[in-house]
C-alpha cells in the first residue's frame, strides 16, 4: 500500500505551479492529500509528479471582499473554515459542515478545494457551495476563469478543471438569509445531502428567492426547481407547507442511484425527509435573521 | 502518586503505548532483512495457466520472487483439517489469495514489482455463497479433506465427502418429535449473519527469519505454539529448533489466533535465506480472514403454560475457502444455540461449508454471535406468539444454578436470574420504555474452549523482584498485568516487583494459547501454581538453614517473617548459599489432572452475558440509536477492574458493531467493501451514553481467587437485545445483521 515513485515539487507561486504541473508526464497538484495519497496508494490514480501547493502564499485566506461576496481559499483546511470568524458568524452552517466533514484526521489537513476537485459524489461541500450560488476561481496556462459549484462537477470523480488550472478561491455572495444543510449518514460518507438557501425580502418575512440543492444521489449536486418556485414570495411561516405541497413532484425530477449507501427510493424519500428538516430550522431561523 | 505511576500500577504496558514506545511487530529490525509484497488472486476460483515473474525479478532491487511452484514440496497444513498450500499453486480459491511475493531490499521496491508480476487465470465455476455450495452440482472447493485429529483442538472435523461441507457435528438429546407432537405450539424462524472483518488496529506482519535447520519468527501471533507447530511440520524442523517471539500485538479477536500468513513469510526466508518481512496493510488483513457468516433455522416447542418442551436448530456457517478453525466455529455454534434455558428435548446440527470467499476464522466468542443472535431474536418471538412477556417467558425456561442444559456438558456455574435482576436494575424506575423509547433484553450461557493445559515458570530473585514467562499474548487484554497481579497477590510481594516476559517459545514453557477467554483462568492458575512452587522453595531453605518450622514461616513484602523477625530474601539466599547471588525458580504446571481432575470437564466455566438495551428509532430514516444499555457478566472475580471492565466494554461495543453496521459484502466472491474507508465499525459517538458494566463476583471461579474467564461474553446479547427492543416498539422483526437504516426502515414500510 506505497504509491508508484513520483517526483514532488513545492512551488512558492502559483504560475510556478500552473507551470511545474503542465509540464510533461503526469502532474497533479497536492495540498492535504486525504483523497489522492490514498488513491496512489490504492494505485487507482497514478502521477509521476506532485505538485505542492501548500508553499503559495496566500492560498489559505478568507474574507468578505468588496462586493459583500465571501471568499475562501481553495487550501483551507475544514478545520479552518470551521473555526474562521468570518464564516461562523455569515454562513454557521458551513462552519458546522466543516467541522462534520469526514474525521478528524481528514478534516485537520484536508481542503475545501481538493475535495470540490477530486468529484467525489458523496461529499459534503459540493451540495453546500451549489446551494451558495458559488463560482471556482481557476487559474490555468490561458489565464483565468470562473466556473459556477452547479457546473464545476461533470460527472462521478471528474470535473471541468483542466489538468493544469489550479482551484485558486471559492466566492459567493454573503447570505441574505438562512443557510441550512443536512446530510445523512451510516458509514463514512453522506448517503444523501441537502443544502438549502433563502433570500429574505427587506421586511425579513418574505422569501425572495431560494436555492436547494441535493447531493449524493446522482452524479453531481441537483436542484430542486420545483421546491424553489413554490417557495418564491412565500411568507417564511408558510414555508413548510409551500415544501411540503411541492414534495412528491420535486423528488420524482431527481435523478437517484442505487448503491451502497441504499436503494434509490429509500435515498429519494431521505432528501424529502431532510429538506422538511431542513425547512423547520430555516423557519426557526429566518424567524431571528434580522433581528 | 503522578499519573503515570497509577497507570502503571494498573497496566504497565499504558504508558509506553500512549508513548509509542511499545514494539510491534512492524517496529523491528533484524539485520539483512528483506521485504516481502504479496501480489494476491483476483479471481474468485481459477485455475493458474501461467505465472512470469522474470520482469519481476529484473528489477534492481528485488531479490527473488516466491511463486507457488517453489513450496510445492511442503504440501498442505492446517489445524484441523490439512487443506491448505503455503501459497496457490496451481489453483485460487478466493480473491485475495496469495499467488506470488516479491522479496526486495525495500517495500517501495518490493510493492513496485509486484506489478510486474505476470498471472494468468483460467476461470471455474464458483461457489460464493453457503446456498451455492451445497446445491448439488456445485463445483468442488476441496476434493480431498485430511483429517488431523486432536492437532489443535480435541477432535477433528467430520467432512462429507464429494461435497463441501467440511464438518458436520451433532447432538441430540431426548426425541424432538415425539415432544413437538403433544405441544401445544411449535414455532419456527429463520436468521442470517454476515461474514465480519476482525478489523484488528495491527495487520497482520510477520518477520521470518530461517538458519539452516533453524527458523525464527515475529509474528503478531494468539497462539504462538500453535504457529510452532504448524512451521515445524511444514518445514521438517524439530519443534525445538522453531522460535516464536510475539511482542506487542495491536488486536486480534481471533483473527491472529490458529496459523495465518507465518507460513508463507517463512516461506519466502527459505527461498532467499535472509529475514523476510511481510506487514500486511488493513486492506490486506481484510482479505486474510473474517468471521464465518451463518444462516440458521430455529425451532422450538411450549406446552401450554410456556414451558419450552423442545429444541431444534440447524446452522449452516460459511467457512470460506480454507477450513482454519471453522469446523470448531460450527460445533461451538450449536452449543451456543441452547442456553441457558432447560430444554429437556434438543436436535442440534451445525455444518461448517467451503465457499469461494476469504477463509473463515476464529472471532471473539467463536459461533457465538451467529448463535445467540438467532436464539434470542427468536425467544421473544415465541414469547410473542404465545402471548407471554419474554422476560417472563425466559424466567420460566431459566436453568438454574447446578442444573445441566445438555448432559455432555458442566452444569451451570452461575445464576442467570441474578443476571437479569441486574441489568434490568441498572435501568432506573424513570427509563420506562416510552412511545419514543423502547427496551430490549438478551442472554447468554457460552462454552469457553479454554483447553485445561498451561505451563508457567516464576523467577524469584535475590532483591525481590520476580519475572514471569507465559506464552499468553499481550493483546492489549491486559493478560499481562493480570499475570503479574496473580504473581505478585500469591508470593506477597507489591505487583511493581514483577516483571512478565514477552511471550517467546524459547523462553515460555509450552501453552495452548490466548484465546477462548482462557488466560486468566488457565494461564493464572498455572501461574499461581509455579509462585507457589517458588514459595515452597524458599520457605523450605529458611526452614532448613535456620532450623525453624515450617508453618511457623510466611512470605512478607521483602522476604519472610519467622514470626518474631523478617528475614530479608537477601539474607535468606546469601546464607543458603554462601554467595549473594541466586534465584528460585518456580514451575507450574495446569492439565486435564490437575484440581483432582475438576479441570477436565467442558466448560471450565460458563460464560456469561445478559444485556439490556434501550434503543431510539428515526422513524422517518430508519436509524437506531441506543442511548443505554446494561452489561452483566459473572466472572467470578476481577483480578484487574481497569482491564476486565475494558474487555466487558470493548466487546460490547463490538457487537454494536456487528449490530448494526458490519458485513463483509461480496459480489460474485468479489469483496466490496474490504477496505477501512468502506467498512464501518462504530465510532466513539455511536457508543451508548448511559453504558453500566456489571461484574458479578462470587468468587466461585475455577481460577485463582475465584475468578472465571471473561472478554466473549459481552459480545454475544447486544444485537438480539436491540433487535427485540425494535420488535416490542414496532412490531418488525429483522432476521438478518447488521440494522442498518434502511432495512429497519424498509420493514417500517412494510409494516404500515
Amino acid at each position: 500500500m506505497l504509491p508508484s515513485p513520483f517526483q514532488f515539487e513545492r512551488p512558492s507561486t502559483i504560475a510556478d505551479a500552473v507551470r511545474a504541473v503542465g509540464e510533461s508526464g503526469d502532474g497533479m497538484f497536492y495540498a492535504g492529500g486525504t483523497e489522492l495519497l490514498l488513491a496512489l496508494k490504492m494505485r487507482v490514480i497514478r502521477a509521476d509528479r506532485l505538485i505542492d501547493i501548500k508553499g503559495i502564499p496566500g492560498l489559505d485566506c478568507i474574507a468578505v471582499n468588496g462586493m459583500n461576496e465571501i471568499e475562501i481559499g481553495a487550501r483551507c483546511t475544514h478545520r479552518k473554515i470551521s473555526g474562521d470568524p468570518v464564516i461562523r458568524e455569515h454562513v454557521p452552517a458551513l462552519a458546522s459542515l466543516c467541522a462534520e466533514v469526514a474525521n478528524i484526521r481528514v478534516r485537520n489537513v484536508g481542503t475545501i478545494g481538493g475535495n470540490l476537485c477530486f468529484g467525489e459524489p458523496h461529499a459534503d461541500p459540493p451540495t453546500m457551495l451549489a446551494a451558495l450560488n458559488a463560482r471556482l476561481v481557476l487559474v490555468g496556462s490561458r489565464g483565468t476563469r470562473e466556473v459556477h459549484a452547479d457546473d464545476f462537477i461533470r460527472s462521478e470523480m471528474e470535473t471541468v478543471r483542466e489538468p493544469d488550472e489550479l482551484l485558486r478561491v471559492i466566492v459567493f455572495p454573503r447570505p441574505a438569509g438562512p443557510v441550512t444543510y443536512r446530510r445523512f449518514k451510516h458509514g463514512e460518507r453522506p448517503s444523501v445531502n441537502v443544502a438549502m438557501t433563502w433570500s429574505l425580502n427587506a421586511d425579513g418575512n418574505t422569501i425572495r428567492s431560494a436555492r436547494v440543492r441535493v447531493g449524493a444521489l446522482g452524479l453531481r449536486p441537483q436542484p430542486l426547481p420545483v421546491v424553489e418556485g413554490a417557495l418564491r414570495n412565500v411568507a417564511v411561516a408558510e414555508a413548510r407547507q409551500a415544501i411540503e405541497t411541492a414534495l412528491p413532484a420535486a423528488l420524482d425530477q431527481l435523478e437517484v442511484n442505487a448503491d451502497r449507501h441504499g436503494g434509490a427510493d429509500y435515498k429519494r424519500h431521505l432528501a424529502g425527509v431532510l429538506l422538511l428538516r431542513s425547512a423547520d430550522e430555516a423557519v426557526t431561523a429566518g424567524g431571528s435573521w434580522l433581528k | 502518586m503522578s499519573v503515570t505511576d497509577s497507570m502503571s500500577a494498573v497496566r504497565p504496558d499504558l504508558i509506553e503505548k500512549v508513548t509509542g514506545r511499545a514494539e510491534y511487530v512492524t517496529d523491528l529490525v533484524i539485520p539483512g532483512m528483506l521485504h516481502g509484497f504479496v501480489v494476491r488472486s483476483p479471481a474468485t476460483h481459477a485455475r493458474i495457466s501461467s505465472i512470469d515473474a522474470s520482469v519481476a525479478r529484473s528489477v534492481p532491487g528485488v531479490v527473488d520472487v516466491l511463486i507457488g511452484a517453489d513450496v510445492v514440496s511442503f504440501g498442505c497444513w492446517g489445524v484441523v483439517l490439512k487443506d491448505r498450500p503455503i501459497m496457490a499453486i496451481d489453483r485460487v480459491r478466493y480473491v485475495g489469495e496469495p499467488v506470488a511475493v516479491v522479496i526486495a531490499e525495500t517495500i517501495e521496491i518490493a510493492e513496485v514489482a509486484a506489478e510486474l508480476v505476470d498471472i494468468a487465470y483460467d476461470e471455474l465455476p464458483h461457489a460464493t455463497t453457503i446456498r451455492e455450495a451445497m446445491m448439488a452440482d456445485a463445483p468442488l472447493i476441496h476434493e480431498h479433506h485430511e483429517n488431523l485429529e486432536d492437532f489443535y483442538f480435541k477432535g477433528g472435523a467430520r467432512p462429507t465427502p464429494s461435497s463441501n461441507i467440511f464438518h458436520t457435528y451433532r447432538n441430540d438429546v431426548g426425541d424432538v418429535d415425539a415432544a413437538e407432537a403433544v405441544a401445544a405450539y411449535v414455532h419456527e424462524d429463520h436468521f442470517t449473519f454476515p461474514a465480519i472483518s476482525h478489523f484488528a488496529m495491527e495487520p497482520h506482519a510477520v518477520i521470518a527469519d530461517f538458519q539452516g535447520d533453524s527458523l525464527t519468527v515475529w509474528a503478531g501471533a494468539q497462539t504462538p505454539t500453535a504457529v510452532q507447530k504448524v512451521l515445524s511440520r511444514l518445514f521438517g524442523l524439530a519443534l525445538a529448533k522453531v522460535r516464536v517471539i510475539v511482542p506487542f500485538v495491536g488486536g486480534g479477536f481471533g483473527g491472529k489466533a490458529s496459523v495465518k500468513i507465518e507460513p508463507l513469510v517463512a516461506a519466502a526466508s527459505w527461498k532467499v535465506r535472509r529475514p523476510v518481512r511481510v506487514a500486511q496493510s488493513m486492506a490486506e488483513s481484510m482479505l486474510t480472514c473474517r468471521r464465518l457468516g451463518a444462516d440458521i433455522t430455529i425451532r422450538t416447542a411450549v406446552d401450554a403454560n410456556g414451558r419450552i418442551l423442545a429444541k431444534s436448530a440447524r446452522l449452516l456457517l460459511d467457512g470460506g475457502a480454507y477450513s482454519d478453525t471453522g469446523s470448531a466455529v460450527a460445533t461451538k455454534s450449536a452449543n451456543r444455540i441452547m442456553g441457558p434455558y432447560v430444554v429437556p428435548n434438543m436436535r442440534l446440527e451445525a455444518c461448517a461449508v467451503y465457499t469461494n470467499t476469504i477463509p473463515g476464522a476464529a472471532f471473539r466468542s467463536i459461533g457465538g454471535p451467529q448463535a445467540v443472535w438467532a436464539k434470542e431474536s427468536h425467544m421473544d418471538n415465541v414469547a410473542a406468539a404465545i402471548g407471554m412477556d419474554p422476560t417472563e417467558f425466559r424466567m420460566l425456561n431459566l436453568a438454574s444454578r447446578g442444573e445441566r442444559i445438555r448432559p455432555d456438558l458442566r452444569a451451570l456455574d452461575m445464576d442467570m436470574s441474578e443476571l437479569i435482576g441486574r441489568v434490568t436494575r441498572s435501568f432506573a424506575p424513570d427509563a420506562q420504555p416510552s412511545n419514543r423509547k423502547a427496551h430490549g433484553l438478551a442472554l447468554a450461557a457460552t462454552d469457553p474452549a479454554n483447553t485445561p493445559i498451561s505451563n508457567a515458570i516464576v523467577r524469584l530473585k535475590i532483591d525481590g523482584s520476580i519475572l514471569v514467562s507465559v506464552s499468553s499474548i499481550e493483546v492489549g487484554q491486559g493478560a499481562h498485568a493480570t499475570m503479574a497481579q496473580i504473581a505478585a497477590q500469591t508470593l506477597k510481594q507489591k505487583v511493581s516487583a514483577v516483571t512478565v516476559l514477552r511471550s517467546d517459545t524459547a523462553v515460555a514453557p509450552y501453552d495452548w494459547g490466548t484465546g477462548a477467554s482462557r488466560s486468566t483462568v488457565v494461564v493464572g492458575l498455572s501461574v499461581e501454581s509455579a509462585a507457589l512452587d517458588a514459595a515452597d522453595q524458599i520457605l523450605d531453605m529458611v526452614a532448613e538453614v535456620w532450623e525453624l518450622p515450617r508453618d511457623g514461616l510466611s512470605l512478607v513484602e521483602g522476604g519472610v517473617s519467622t514470626g518474631p523477625d523478617v528475614l530479608t530474601f537477601h539474607q535468606i539466599f546469601h546464607r543458603s548459599l554462601g554467595v549473594d547471588s541466586g534465584e528460585v525458580v518456580g514451575r507450574g504446571a495446569i492439565t486435564p489432572r490437575s484440581k483432582k481432575g475438576s479441570l477436565a470437564e467442558s466448560p471450565l466455566f460458563w460464560e456469561t452475558s445478559a444485556a439490556l438495551a434501550e434503543i431510539v428509532v428515526d422513524e422517518e430514516t430508519g436509524e437506531i440509536r441506543v442511548p443505554r444499555y446494561a452489561s452483566a457478566a459473572d466472572v467470578g472475580r476481577v483480578i484487574n477492574r481497569v482491564a476486565a471492565e475494558g474487555q466487558d466494554e470493548g466487546a460490547a461495543v463490538m457487537g454494536l458493531g456487528h449490530a448494526l453496521h458490519e458485513a463483509l459484502e461480496f459480489e460474485d466472491g468479489q469483496p466490496v467493501n474490504a477496505t477501512p474507508i468502506d467498512y464501518s465499525i462504530p465510532r466513539i459517538t455511536d457508543v451508548p451514553p448511559s453504558f453500566d458494566t456489571i461484574l458479578v463476583e462470587n468468587g466461585d471461579g475455577p481460577g485463582p481467587g475465584g475468578a472465571k474467564g471473561m472478554g466473549e461474553g459481552a459480545i454475544l446479547p447486544v444485537a438480539p437485545a436491540i433487535a427485540n427492543a425494535l420488535f416490542a416498539a414496532y412490531g418488525i422483526r429483522i432476521t438478518d445483521l447488521p440494522m442498518t437504516p434502511e432495512k429497519v426502515w424498509r420493514a417500517l414500510q412494510k409494516r404500515n
